[in-house]
């Protein structure tokens, strides 16, 4: 796509402004990596060294951040000590299990949505959406009770159908835009040469496979990051990685080092997943309302 | 002609012919029931998650609720007519929403400004993909590396904030008059990089011919920002702020985590409140209508989202 080119004279205040807003994308560069940066670095420090600062506005003493002998052992304790492989574990089976829940059930009601029409189809549809806007405080009181009964609190298929409360309505809603782009000739051409129905549907699939792949991600990205349903249908038996971390937390003792090699162990795999689904990622975050 | 053909229904989309079945197959009960079936499943276990714990809310909020052997008993719409007196209740709401338009001053306004400064920058693609990181962070891990960077003793950010001579020795999550600052920080850290995104994705569709014809009538940069892009904007920020709004009211987590609503209930924006009334104290049939009230804000929220979804403008593909 062409850009609007406009002849721009040289003047000094175009370069009064120029240097203005390269001073601000740097500012705000920084101010962006920095509590990643402090995390990681952190997350190498001994305990004494993590609470060296320099004097107040003694600005040149800034280089003792970096005056440590780097250490592993918060990451060895995390996993020898903490039990962080099976909460690690815990995470990826819960957020991956309700993913693909959803996306299963999800395409199949998307596809029947986008292809049929009822009375009170758009009241049905907006029950579902609003589902997924509800919030989780509000709800968590009744949910709990349900499972309870259902002997599913502190158990990973119960945190998996927790998750699907808000991974399956965000599931049918954006994957209904998927299908709707998916043109009806081509399973009238799939029926015509002797496929059922539901063969036609899954015909289509691979149509709508990359949008449903990147799906996939951005559920296990809202589920891994879950911290309320973890911290209460979890709690006990499916403990995730941010309730983990949350729990270094204690009335005596903040345990700084662990806390930042948590938060790298929690957070890196998600910032990787979300960067390989960019594309998708502004359609994902507003629900199919804007797309790139 | 059969039927099917003359009912079909024929809308562009996304600027391809898509030929919709629906009218076409309303009359075939063959049809219908195997869309049923596929629809089924979901809808089941939707109803099950949602619509359940919604009715159970609703009863929750007219009774007294015991846990134990006593049973719930009707009370009269007590938990109702208590809420207008209980001030903390009407304190939330009032936090809930000074949080809420603090975080989109900050967020829109930063927002716009960089996504403008970035449209025209040659490391877009660069600088976007590093903006975005924070938004992929858990928000209870932002909140726990946040609450140790404003830390007083040993907090990085403290540290330069009174080295800046902010704040004097006070530090910004403890004191009452700062601590409300101190969280819309975090969030503004966090989701700034989703308006960007947004308002980006509305900036590469702002229509050239209505850009070139204003310039043609002598229009500068400015003036052609204020009279065509921002109005074009428009759509991209409503839909923007109203997401927004509605994550603040479901994700708690990073104030949890930063000041628990304090100190002294500065920062108890209504769901941490709603989040002590039921698990600290158990008041169940209190935190039920409570819940309920935010439960509609909500819905009244969603449905204005709803209406956007179906503006054309922000959701037809940018490549045409």
């Amino acid at each position: 796509m062409a850009t609007l080119e406009v002849v721009r004279y040289a003047s000094k205040t175009r370069t009064v402004i120029n240097v203005l807003t390269t001073i601000f994308l740097g500012v705000f560069l920084v101010w962006t990596i920095l509590p990643f940066f402090i995390m990681f670095v952190s997350s190498f420090k001994d305990l004494l060294d993590a609470f060296a600062l320099p004097p107040t506005g003694d600005f040149r003493g800034v280089g003792v951040f970096f005056n440590f002998s780097p250490t592993f052992k918060h990451y060895i304790e995390l996993f020898t000590e903490r039990n962080f492989a099976t909460y690690f574990m815990n995470s990826l089976v819960a957020s991956s299990g309700s993913a693909l829940v959803s996306v299963v059930l999800g395409a199949m009601a998307a596809y029947a949505m986008s292809r049929t029409d009822f009375r009170g189809k758009d009241h049905v549809f907006f029950w579902i959406i609003s589902t997924r806007m509800a919030p989780v405080v509000a709800v968590m009181v009744p949910l709990y009770a349900i499972f309870r009964n259902l002997e599913l609190v502190g158990t990973l298929p119960g945190l998996i159908l927790a998750y699907t409360t808000f991974n399956l309505p965000f599931a049918i809603w954006i994957l209904k835009g998927f299908f709707d782009n998916v043109p009806y000739a081509i399973e009238e051409a799939a029926m015509v040469d002797g496929r059922t129905r539901f063969g036609a549907f899954l015909d289509i699939l691979p149509l709508a496979a990359p949008g449903i792949g990147a799906f996939i991600v951005l559920c296990i990205l809202f589920s891994w990051n879950d911290f309320l349903f973890a911290s209460i249908i979890g709690s006990g038996g499916a403990k995730t990685l941010p309730v983990a971390t949350r729990e270094l937390v204690t009335p005596t003792s903040i345990q700084w080092g662990k806390i930042m090699a948590a938060g790298v162990i929690t957070s890196v795999p998600m910032t990787l997943l979300g960067l390989l689904i960019r594309r998708y990622l502004v359609t994902g975050l507003t629900m199919g309302a804007v797309k790139e | 002609m059969t039927d099917a053909f003359v009912s079909a229904k024929a809308v562009f989309r996304d600027g391809g012919l898509v030929i919709d079945e629906p009218a076409a197959m309303r009359n075939k009960p063959l049809a219908n029931r195997f869309y049923f079936y596929l629809m089924m499943p979901a809808i089941i276990v939707l109803a099950c998650i949602t619509l359940y714990p919604f009715f159970w809310l609703i009863f929750m909020s007219l009774h007294k609720v015991d846990m134990g052997a006593a049973g719930d008993t009707w009370n009269n719409f007590k938990n109702w007519t208590r809420l207008g007196s209980d001030r903390k209740f009407v304190q939330g709401w009032w936090l809930l929403l000074k949080y809420s338009s603090l975080c989109m001053l900050f967020e829109v306004s930063l927002g716009i400004m960089l996504a403008l400064i970035l449209n025209r920058s040659k490391w877009e693609k660069l600088l976007v993909t590093v903006f975005l990181m924070p938004m992929m962070m858990a928000p209870v891990i932002a909140g726990l590396v946040w609450y140790y960077l404003f830390n007083s003793t040993f907090g990085w950010y403290h540290w330069l904030m009174q080295s800046l001579g902010i704040l004097g020795d006070k530090s910004i999550l403890g004191d009452k008059a700062t601590a409300m600052w101190g969280i819309v920080i975090v969030d503004v850290w966090q989701w700034t990089p989703l308006i960007i995104l947004i308002v980006l994705a509305g900036l590469k569709r702002v229509p050239r011919d209505q850009l070139e014809a204003n310039m043609v009538d002598g229009a500068g940069e400015i003036r052609n920002f204020f009279s065509i892009t921002l109005p074009n904007l428009y759509p991209f920020l409503l839909i923007a702020v109203l997401l927004r709004f509605m994550d603040n009211f479901r994700f708690i987590d990073a104030i949890l985590v930063l000041t628990g609503g304090g100190p002294a209930n500065s920062t108890k924006i209504l769901p941490t409140y709603l989040f002590d009334v039921s698990f600290t104290f158990f008041k169940l049939g209190r935190g039920a209508a409570i819940a309920l009230t935010l439960l509609v804000v909500t819905i009244i929220l969603g449905m204005i989202l709803v209406k956007l979804f179906e503006n054309p403008s922000t959701t037809k593909s940018s490549e045409a």
